[in-house]
């Protein structure tokens, strides 16, 4: 199944959002589909997670003209791809890996250590044998927040790509180690020609939409023109499509993807939603907006649908009901596809973390994502435990203090290695973080391709350190008040900054931290909490001293390009550093991944040479899981977004 | 025979017989007491102390931070005392608060020697170290509470004494000279009645750049005068036909005169309670906020933040239990006193009970 990656607008492709004041927008894939989608975290409404695209899209297609089939086969030198099915990679994976535990004995367990973690992830994050799931079941997930459009190209809050994950047709997907692939449940075959410029597509024969029409490989290119045409509001998937030259159907069957250039995130540019064309070639045209017209508002109540599920039910603020296409998984009366274990999944919408743990503990919903508090305060008595368990993994989603590099402060870099000097990291992680969360030290997940082969270790306190770093900067208290001053254009400005946060006790106690720390070299922070929304506007519009935030990481680095380079959109910080600039740019064309890698690592180290963040910590993934439910395991991005991801799940048959 | 006693002294003859009253005073006075000698209280800072030949008050530092001196910044002492002082200067010593717990910060281990870090989250259970408990981060509830008095004695006060200040000038104004000064006056008074505080406080909060608890109270204080305007114009409109009035201006008293001099003082005693029901009004609306995490800004200890925090896990019921009784007394009180004053001063209402 197809997940989608959102991109966003300035990058090649989007996989890190901002996590600024609570939104967490992580990236990700929906379990049954490749294309990765945005997930708001729980503590905060399911805000929009992806800026609206800005200005409008070049028009497509319509200067290009595709070669003959005929001539591309002479010119291009084809290589094979990968096509595989996300359930079957798993199952080999699985089969290699010990078991730790009897389900039985992983079901009375407590997970209060990484041991019991590990033996109730080995032992109910199984596939089911043969015969083993209830085929007539039904999986109650969570969100946070209502869906403001069900179709497929209008996607961008994290509700919409979970739904999409199950409801939406796609032909790539990535697996559990972020690998891209092409989904054998829709693809024959995948070739990229040597030289990085095509990719070639043949689809299966046996795929129908939801009434029955065959999905072809005219809907793809089709919507590709709808995408890129201008007048219609994209909010999420077009950035990454606006780096293909052309998508061009040959026949029904087979079809190929025209890049401007060869570059190494060029598959993650070929990975969108797809629309059937059907429906959509004779209204789109009169309604660009795909919402308002009698057809297209009906539409938004009865899509039709591509991926395994459709939308049975919905209602607003309160659920939304998914059931199995069984002409999804059979074709002229014949089983073609495996059938998805659950025949529905309804989703309920609940906004508070506190009122979902209730629900969860009356067995109303499945699975949540916990908060750290939650995790280990509240779900540790039999009350929990009756009806649930819980698990942990380490996940690709990391917070930092940036700062601001134009203010007078920060604009040296002795001033922002000492902040990190001052911060006691250490009691943060163990006092705040109640030792849940992994230390960060830089941008790159540690351990991942990307980040090189030596560890970063972070800034650990140094009082002495950051007090001489602030002396040399010239930060030292020349008024006798106490409080480090310089004078900066004839007037003595004092060392006293504000820093930034979103409304939420957590991150706040992170800050107040800080503010101790730094009160003891005589530095002031006024730590204010904002709203969600203001905080994100003042970054935009870099109109912070400091602040506290995060990102969630997708799958490529390359995505991160438009945090550090010179004048980037979401460089916030202000940086600036003409060879990061030149590696990232080195990093896209570079096809070899560890000669890739090893750019992204020489990244990884300037930037924490020069701290235009301090880094914190990355934060893993807390869920917890109802006792009836099987077959969660988590990658970098959570348990359900890759692939399979929530298509692994299934429920026990009743004894 | 006794001299006789004036206005004031009966009122206070007759408030001192209301015992409820009485003990609602008191308790006031008494938090008054506990707000000004906080820092005495609870810290981590010496009350005094002598160092290096001099005497300090670092204590002093918790009203405010440039009140803390410079040299024990010079010298390093990054906010911890007790070791320091006897490591940096044998000879020196220092008179120390009563619990030497932070209202802002936990106490580390061994930062007073011998003695243990302070619990954090759900293990701070309230126990003989920590009599209030300690929140999720770890600091000592009563120093919170005991920190958190002055900032709810503050805001009553000076929120209050805006709002006096204003109403009473516009009410005088308005009931004293009547004519289009009376019309001007009672619309301005009817469009202030209209702004609603808490979304003000929410919106004036969200547009300043450093907000702090000075702004709320600002604010309170600015908004929250209409009532008394009023009352303060009706008493001056009834007074300013009295005779003796009459008889200072024949006397050729100017207008102020006779406004503050012979009105104001005969007036007082009905505009004083609804300053006093203000006070307590003006808590809640802090606390409220603090509630809703629009309050002051961290790590300001203020009565509601403590309930913040239990919001999060309600298991922490030393963090609902004791600040919520110290915000019901604390109203309670001030809305006592209010009602005593009022049964004392109103000669209606004396008749009425006879």
């Amino acid at each position: 199944m197809p997940l989608f990656l959102p991109r966003h607008p300035h990058g090649p492709a989007g996989w890190r959002c901002l996590l600024a004041a609570g939104v967490a927008v992580a990236v990700v894939g929906c379990g049954r589909s490749e294309k990765p989608r945005l997930v708001a975290e729980p503590e905060s409404p399911a805000a929009p997670v992806m800026p609206p695209e800005p200005g409008p899209a070049a028009p497509a297609e319509a200067t290009f003209l595709p070669p003959s089939l005929a001539d591309l086969d002479r010119d291009a030198k084809w290589i094979d791809r990968p096509v595989k099915q996300g359930l079957a990679v798993l199952r080999e994976q699985q089969a290699k890996e010990p078991v730790l535990a009897s389900v039985a004995e992983a079901l009375a367990l407590r997970n209060d250590s990484p041991e019991a973690n590990a033996k109730i992830l080995s032992a109910l994050g199984r596939l089911p044998e043969p015969g083993a799931a209830d085929s007539s079941a039904r999986l109650d997930r969570h969100v946070t927040g209502d869906l403001s459009s069900t179709n497929p190209i209008l996607i961008s809050s994290s509700a919409e790509f979970d739904i999409l994950g199950l409801t939406g047709f796609g032909l790539f997907s990535f697996d559990r180690a972020l690998e891209p692939f092409a989904s054998a449940e829709t693809v024959v075959s995948w070739q990229t020609s040597a030289d990085g410029l095509y990719d070639r597509i043949v689809m299966r024969d046996d795929l129908v939409w939801s009434d029955g029409t065959p999905i072809t490989a005219h809907d793809i290119a089709f919507t590709y023109r709808v995408i890129m045409d201008p007048r219609v509001p994209v909010p999420a998937v077009r950035s990454g499509t606006d780096q293909l030259k052309g998508v061009h159907a040959y026949d029904d069957h087979t079809l190929v993807f025209f890049h401007k250039e060869p570059l190494a995130t060029n598959i993650w540019n070929i990975n969108f939603p797809v629309l059937p064309r059907h429906i959509y070639a004779s209204t789109w045209e009169e309604d660009p907006t795909l919402k308002d017209s009698p057809e297209h508002v009906a539409l938004e109540e009865k899509p039709v649908c591509g991926g395994p599920y459709e939308i049975l039910a919905r209602k607003r603020g309160q659920e939304i009901v998914l059931r199995r296409r069984d002409n999804w998984s059979t074709f002229q009366g014949k089983v073609v596809r495996e059938p998805p274990y659950f025949r529905d999944v309804r989703f309920r919408i609940i906004e508070d973390p506190n009122t979902a743990l209730l629900a969860l503990k009356s067995g109303e919903i499945d699975e949540m994502i916990l908060q750290p508090e939650q995790w280990t305060t509240q779900t540790v008595d039999d009350g929990f435990y009756e009806l649930n368990t819980k698990a942990t993994a380490p996940e690709w989603v990391s917070f930092h203090f940036a700062w601001n590099i134009d203010e007078p402060f920060f604009a040296d870099r002795r001033v922002r290695r000492a902040m990190s000097y001052a911060f006691d990291h250490d009691r943060m992680l163990e006092k705040i973080c109640l030792g849940l969360y992994q230390p960060c030290a830089g941008n790159f997940p540690p351990g991942s391709w990307m980040a090189g082969t030596k560890p970063l270790v972070p800034y650990k306190q140094d009082l002495d350190k950051a007090e001489t770093l602030l002396d040399e900067a010239g930060w030292s208290d020349h008024d006798n008040d106490g409080i480090r001053d310089k004078e900066i254009d004839g007037q003595l400005v004092p060392f006293e900054f504000t820093m930034l946060v979103n409304q939420q006790p957590f991150r706040i106690a992170i800050c107040t931290l800080l503010k101790e720390n730094l009160e003891q070299i005589g530095v002031i922070v006024n730590v204010r909490p904002v709203e969600v929304t203001a905080l994100q506007e003042m970054m935009q519009k870099r109109t912070f001293q400091a602040c506290l935030s995060g990102w969630g990481s997708g799958t490529d680095p390359d995505t991160s390009e438009n945090i550090w380079k010179t004048g980037e959109m979401r460089n916030y910080s202000g940086y600036s550093n003409p060879e990061v600039d030149r590696l990232f740019a080195e990093g896209r064309r570079e096809l070899d991944r560890s000669r890739r890698g090893e750019k992204y690592a020489r990244i990884q180290e300037i930037l924490y040479d020069d701290q235009p963040y301090t880094w914190l910590f990355w934060r893993n993934s807390f869920y917890g899981f109802s006792k009836s439910l099987r077959g969660y395991v988590f990658s970098p991005r959570g348990p359900f977004h890759y692939s399979p991801g929530s298509g692994s799940l299934w429920k026990p048959r009743a004894e | 025979m006794a001299a006789v006693d004036g206005f004031w002294g009966q009122a206070w003859r007759r408030y001192r017989r209301r015992p409820l009253a009485m003990a609602a005073l008191l308790f006031v006075v008494g938090l008054a007491a506990v707000a000004v000698l906080a820092p005495a209280i609870a810290g981590t800072k010496p009350v005094v102390c002598r160092y290096k030949g001099r005497l300090y008050a670092p204590c002093l530092a918790y009203f405010d931070r440039r009140l803390e001196p410079a040299i024990f910044a010079k010298d390093k002492f990054r906010g911890s005392y007790p070791r320091n002082l006897a490591a940096k200067d044998p000879q020196s010593w220092a008179i120390w608060p009563l619990v030497f717990q932070d209202p802002y910060r936990a106490v580390r281990a061994d930062e007073w020697p011998g003695r243990p870090e302070n619990p954090a989250m759900d293990k701070g259970v309230p126990s003989r170290a920590h009599p209030f408990g300690t929140d999720q981060a770890g600091v000592d509830v009563f120093a919170k509470m005991v920190h958190g008095t002055t900032v709810a004695l503050l805001v009553g006060f000076v929120s209050m004494g805006i709002a006096g200040t204003i109403g009473i000038v516009v009410g005088a104004l308005g009931g004293y000279c009547g004519g289009w000064v009376d019309a001007l006056t009672s619309r301005i008074t009817e469009i202030v009645m209209c702004v609603p505080t808490l979304v003000l406080i929410l919106a004036i909060m969200a547009i300043i750049e450093k907000p702090t608890i000075w702004h709320t109270m600002a604010i309170i204080g600015f908004t929250g005068w209409t009532g008394i305007a009023r009352l303060t114009r009706g008493e001056f409109l009834r007074l300013k036909g009295a005779e003796y009035v009459t008889a200072a201006r024949a006397a050729g008293a100017g207008p102020v005169r006779i406004m503050l001099r012979h009105i104001l003082p005969n007036a007082l005693a009905p505009i004083l309670v609804p300053i006093t029901f203000g006070i307590a009004a003006a808590i809640l609306v802090e606390s409220g906020l603090s509630f809703l995490g629009f309050g002051s800004p961290p790590p300001t200890a203020s009565w509601g933040s403590i309930l913040n925090g239990a919001r999060s896990n309600l298991g922490m019921w030393w963090l609902v239990v004791f600040p919520g009784v110290a915000i019901f007394l604390t109203v309670l009180a001030y809305n006592l006193v209010g009602e005593g004053l009022q049964e004392a001063t109103d000669p209606r209402l004396r008749e009425a009970r006879k």
